[in-house]
């Protein structure tokens, strides 16, 4: 402990903790809690004891189908994303151009933006210039509202690396592109792991970009949970979301054995 | 062969000039040291041998040819970065093997022989398949160098190549820099500004300072005689000491800042005025005998005990002078001493 500190200082502090700690948690153990609940409505306490809905999700036509859209879109926008965001982080960290500092503050700005505001846009310009919303245009969408994260974890990489191997590398005779795929975009990997991770939460997660880009043949699995919540609120959305929180887990355990958290975040 | 001729290179950036018209023959097999202090402009020169920049004016020549333009994977020239720059998803193997596979078309098992030869030259041999994290940072540097020697350059360069080592490693690189270069007979040219390590290393130390040189010399002449007032004070510790020649019933006198005339009068023949003098602190003799050592009287103002040798303070009007001596010969802190140097160690300078 810091030497010094008020008891009443240290008291508050201790309570602030518990509170966060708390507000995280308690809506997850409520969301948890009511789906291994018997009743035929959404309620917490759970009354019994049943895991028969997360049965009834996994025979569900309209929420298997909407989880293979969230995760083939999330798939779609990682490979995209991960891809367009490692080359401007590349360019953003290694290169000195005019106009640089502009597009970094550019490509950061979806993170202040409120994301509302960027889906009425992107609307429009769908209404306007193409055939309205589409599985494409919710591509565009989470590819913007997720670069940033993605620039941001392979510029942190980037930074970590030796800043004399790109010029060794040159005297050594690699061509440009040995240069960066050889020598560059593996000290990316990292980056591009952990921005990948992020890129799918968010984009799986997603559920304002995905209300205005609603397309009648598009339903992702957050608009799902919400059509659900609003028309027939029974504990299968909890049995979902607790599916949903199981698969972050897992993902957070296998990318921190794979790379270590502390490294990349 | 490889003969290294610089002339007349200048580099600015932007409004800054950082060489200023430089001239340098760099002799086949030699090791050159590049010394001065930060900012003197001795890692442009060394990045303009390199060919990772590119002079305002001027040419390099590497055995006749004109190598001023050339991108520097065509030069034949190898550098050894201060960070080691070695790749950190390559095995040492991998890493040293890289140049061969940038530029060789050899096949991959004459490829490997080299590798174990340059890996083997630096006693790393057994190390081959382990990545460079595992390795101690005196192990990296030595990676570094087995894949900076692994493509038989005609020169060697080397950035600061002690700066990241301990002490007692920095000693033994010297050691084995010397020996390596003894063995490949490679022309060697490397950056430092720690004068320890460029007279240790170098049989030709470059003194630059503000984008010009000093003075080139080797090693021992270098110490021996400083031409100016900066690399007396660069190389080794020297006492500066500002005298006065002038006529003195008819014979001309040094006379120190408070009126006391040196005796014998300094060997030199320059014009009367004011000089500097250079008088190594290893130099100065307590109670000195015999005809051509100048003698004055001072008192010991601070000691201190350095294990074989002292360092005394010797107060003489308001002129302060560092001694350093056998410490069993030494007088007491705080004594009356009577003290000297012989006539040739002392030395004018240029401003």
């Amino acid at each position: 402990m810091v030497g010094g500190v008020p008891y009443g200082v240290k008291l508050l502090s201790v309570v602030l903790v518990a509170a966060i700690a708390i507000f995280m948690l308690v809506p997850l153990m409520v969301v948890i809690g009511s789906s291994v609940s018997a009743s035929e409505f959404l309620v917490f306490p759970p009354r019994g004891l049943s895991l028969r809905w997360y049965g009834e999700v996994l025979q569900s036509d309209a929420y298997l189908s909407a989880a293979k859209t969230s995760v083939q879109l999330a798939l779609v926008t990682v490979v995209v994303s991960v891809a367009i965001g490692t080359s401007a982080a590349i360019a953003l960290t290694m290169f000195r151009f005019p106009g640089g500092s502009f597009l970094s503050a550019l490509f950061l700005s979806p993170l202040i933006l409120p994301s509302l505001i960027f889906a009425i846009g992107l609307l429009m310009v769908f209404s306007a210039y193409a055939d309205g919303p589409s599985f494409t245009g919710l591509v565009v969408g989470h590819v913007v509202i997720t670069l940033p994260y993605v620039i941001r974890t392979v510029s942190a990489a980037l930074a970590d690396m030796d800043p004399h191997l790109d010029e060794a590398s040159r005297m050594m005779g690699a061509s440009w592109w040995q240069r960066y795929l050889l020598v560059i975009l593996p000290q990316c990997r990292t980056g591009m792991a952990a921005g990948a991770f992020f890129v799918f939460n968010i984009s799986f997660d997603d559920a304002v970009v995905a209300l205005f880009m609603r397309a009648p043949d598009v339903e992702t699995l957050p608009m799902r949970i919400y059509s659900s919540l609003e028309f027939s609120p029974d504990p299968s959305v909890a049995a979902v979301s607790t599916i949903m929180i199981g698969i972050t887990i897992v993902l957070v355990l296998v990318l921190n054995r794979v790379f270590g958290l502390a490294r990349i975040m | 062969m490889s003969n290294l001729n610089i002339s007349t290179i200048s580099k600015t950036f932007g409004s800054q000039q950082v060489l200023n018209n430089i001239s340098l023959d760099i002799a086949d097999r030699s090791f050159v040291a590049l010394l001065g202090p930060s900012g003197c402009g001795k890692s442009t020169l060394l990045r303009l041998i390199a060919g990772l920049e590119h002079p305002n004016g001027g040419q390099i020549h590497l055995d006749g040819q004109d190598i001023t333009r050339l991108p520097p994977e065509r030069r034949d020239i190898a550098l050894m970065f201060q960070s080691y720059a070695l790749m950190p998803h390559m095995t040492v193997f991998e890493n040293v093997r890289f140049p061969l596979r940038m530029k060789d078309s050899a096949p991959k098992s004459e490829q490997a022989e080299h590798v174990r030869n340059a890996l083997a030259q630096v006693q790393l041999d057994s190390f081959a398949d382990r990545y460079p994290r595992q390795l101690s940072g005196g192990q990296q540097q030595r990676v570094a160098l087995a894949r900076a020697i692994v493509a038989e350059p005609k020169v060697l360069l080397l950035d600061e190549p002690l700066s990241n080592l301990d002490a007692r490693l920095r000693e033994d690189m010297q050691v084995e820099l010397k020996r390596l270069h003894r063995k490949l007979d490679l022309t060697t040219v490397f950056v430092t500004h720690d004068q320890t390590e460029a007279l240790a290393l170098a049989d030709q130390v470059v003194l630059m300072n503000k984008g010009i040189i000093e003075q080139i010399d080797t090693p021992e002449r270098m110490y021996a005689r400083p031409r100016t007032v900066f690399a007396a004070k660069f190389i080794g510790a020297a006492n500066v000491i500002e005298i006065e020649l002038r006529d003195i019933a008819g014979e001309r006198c040094g006379v120190l800042n408070d009126g006391t005339v040196l005796d014998p009068s300094p060997d030199v023949e320059l014009p009367a005025g004011r000089y500097k003098f250079m008088l190594r602190q290893e130099a100065i003799i307590f109670n000195p005998k015999g005809k051509n050592t100048v003698r004055l009287e001072g008192t010991i103002e601070t000691q201190n005990f350095l294990g074989s040798v002292t360092r005394s303070i010797i107060r003489i009007g308001n002129q302060k002078i560092s001694a350093v001596t056998p410490a069993k010969n030494t007088p007491v802190d705080g004594s009356q001493v009577t003290f000297g140097w012989n006539l040739p160690d002392f030395l004018p300078l240029q401003d």
